[in-house]
């Protein structure tokens, strides 16, 4: 049985310092939008200048609409986020922990891991209609993998000493779980959480493209449909925005919560 | 056979006994035999749409799509990321742009392909290739740039030449993290192609599970998202199988450190 896919990906730090050619290569882009479709006013339709884009993002009309499924995406997923959070890490923790009850489920989660989460969608459609729960069940149901697989490695990899010592000081269970296990599991907990957070976003965004009605994966597709383009890219900037200020709210929390930890390893010593 | 209380067999029996509920449930109707159809239709069906061809057909039109883009970003990526690796100024050139875009969920790329590309394969090809961009571009970078310098240093010492010294020295020592990268865009890759069939296609297997849920063809769209499990897990076990072949010189190496 392998249960190692305690992928960390890669985190790219930056230096911090001042990047002059970065800035300029993008402000190069930028200009070279801009002019390329200003010179050419037959792809205007897909490709409007940069300046429109961003003149339609400050109109107010826009601005409020954007605001509105803004919240609407932020809404289903947080809630799908931290329902899968709370779920996926006492589930995993109890599976990590007892090997009966990870051999009970096995063969189930072997079967339904390889299947891509979004497959999921219709048969959320099906049961649940295209309301809110639906979106909020289909990011449960696919940011809980990733969560669920790394606790369950993350208990499995705890140092039984550890364990043992807390014993022999007399812990009860639950004291151990609290105590012990739970801290000790958490760097992988944090992978996983990391991972789960990007297919939060690409679930919520997708749901929202297929059933409609509201959000900005909606509206991206609706104004893509109706070929107000400018306004389409409007919601990339913003959904990109999301996306961008989400993941240093989580490598902010992580930093904070997970301090203690880093000065237990190697990388804090030097 | 010894049965142990951790046996696998637990597991079997656990899935057998769901299975049988959900025939019974769906056959007494006390969940919507609608929603919910038997068991054993939801597999008649799978066999028929297996032997019929029908489910092979959507299968390969995905994977033709998926191949294309996949290989695509591998084949931009690993030499890129070898490039931002190797000389940290054109990294730092890129860095903007890449933070940029990187935080972009994919799923909002398949409008703009859409405009450019309208529903053919070049808008799943395109929208693939750029979800898997990262993962490939950022893991062949990292490990590119934890190579042990040392190594390098032989190399010229030897008097190979940058080319050479890539190819035999750079390229092996980084392809450890060059595979994650590779594994965790294949995962990337069939969801994608899913929501891109989903979202603006006639064919395919996404666009098959989609569209038998709007013309509740329940049973085959349970029978769909089975054959997507089964493909994903072959996926899986193809890319395991590949990336132990190629690497098995670098797990000898780790055996040998311990």
């Amino acid at each position: 049985m392998s249960l190692s896919n305690h992928e960390r990906g890669s985190e790219v730090k930056s230096s911090g310092r001042f990047n002059f050619s970065g800035l300029a290569l993008f402000a190069a882009l930028l200009l070279l939008w801009e002019f390329s479709s200003r010179f050419t006013p037959a792809i205007q339709p897909y490709f409007p200048p940069a300046s429109r884009v961003i003149h339609s993002l400050f109109q107010p009309s826009l601005a409020r609409e954007l605001f509105g499924h803004l919240l609407d995406t932020l809404g289903r997923f947080l809630g799908g986020y931290f329902l899968a959070a709370a779920m996926a890490v006492s589930l995993g923790i109890i599976l990590g922990y007892f090997r009966f009850a990870y051999s009970l489920l096995e063969v189930v989660i072997e079967l339904l891991r390889p299947m891509p989460s979004v497959a999921i969608i219709p048969v959320a459609i099906l049961l649940l209609g295209i309301g809110n729960s639906m979106m909020v069940a289909v990011t449960v149901y696919a940011c809980a993998w990733p969560i669920l697989i790394n606790t369950i490695d993350g208990v499995r990899n705890i140092d039984r000493t550890l364990i043992d010592t807390g014993r022999t000081f007399g812990l009860g269970r639950w004291k151990i779980l609290r105590r012990i296990a739970l801290p000790a599991a958490a760097p992988y907990i944090v992978t996983g959480l990391r991972i789960s957070l990007s297919i939060a976003l690409i679930l919520v965004t997708t749901s929202e493209m297929v059933v409609g009605g509201s959000g900005l994966g909606f509206f991206i597709l609706d104004e893509e449909r109706s070929l107000h383009t400018s306004n389409m890219y409007a919601g990339i900037v913003v959904v990109a925005l999301l996306g961008y200020a989400l993941n240093r709210l989580f490598i902010a929390v992580e930093t904070k919560a997970m301090a203690w930890h880093r000065g237990l390893t190697a990388r804090g010593m030097l | 056979m010894t049965w142990s209380r951790e046996s696998k067999l637990n597991g079997f029996l656990v899935l057998l006994s769901v299975m049988a509920a959900w025939e019974l449930v769906s056959r007494t109707e006390m969940l919507n035999p609608l929603f919910f159809p038997p068991m054993s239709k939801i597999l008649r069906s799978f066999f028929s749409l297996v032997f019929s061809g029908e489910i092979l057909a959507q299968i390969l039109s995905s994977m033709r799509r998926a191949a294309a883009g996949y290989l695509l970003a591998a084949l931009v990526c690993i030499p890129l990321g070898i490039i931002m690796g190797l000389f940290n100024s054109v990294y730092r050139a890129l860095e903007v742009v890449i933070e940029t875009a990187r935080p972009l969920p994919p799923p909002v790329v398949v409008p703009v392909a859409m405009l450019f590309f309208g529903l053919g394969d070049g808008m799943k090809v395109f929208v693939i290739f750029f979800s898997c961009l990262w993962p490939i571009l950022l893991n062949t970078m990292d490990g590119v740039r934890n190579i042990d310098r040392v190594l390098i240093h032989t190399a010229r010492t030897f008097g190979l030449s940058q080319g050479r010294a890539i190819l035999k020295v750079i390229l092996p020592a980084a392809s450890p993290q060059i595979m994650t990268g590779l594994r965790i865009s294949l995962a990337i890759t069939l969801i994608l192609v899913v929501i891109s069939e989903m979202v603006g296609s006639s064919d395919g297997i996404g666009y098959f599970i989609l569209d038998s849920q709007r013309r509740l063809k329940v049973d085959q769209m349970y029978a769909g998202m089975l054959s997507l499990a089964l493909l994903g897990y072959l996926l899986n076990q193809l890319f395991l199988l590949f990336s132990n072949t190629f690497l098995s010189w670098h797990r000898g190496m780790l055996r040998s450190d311990k």
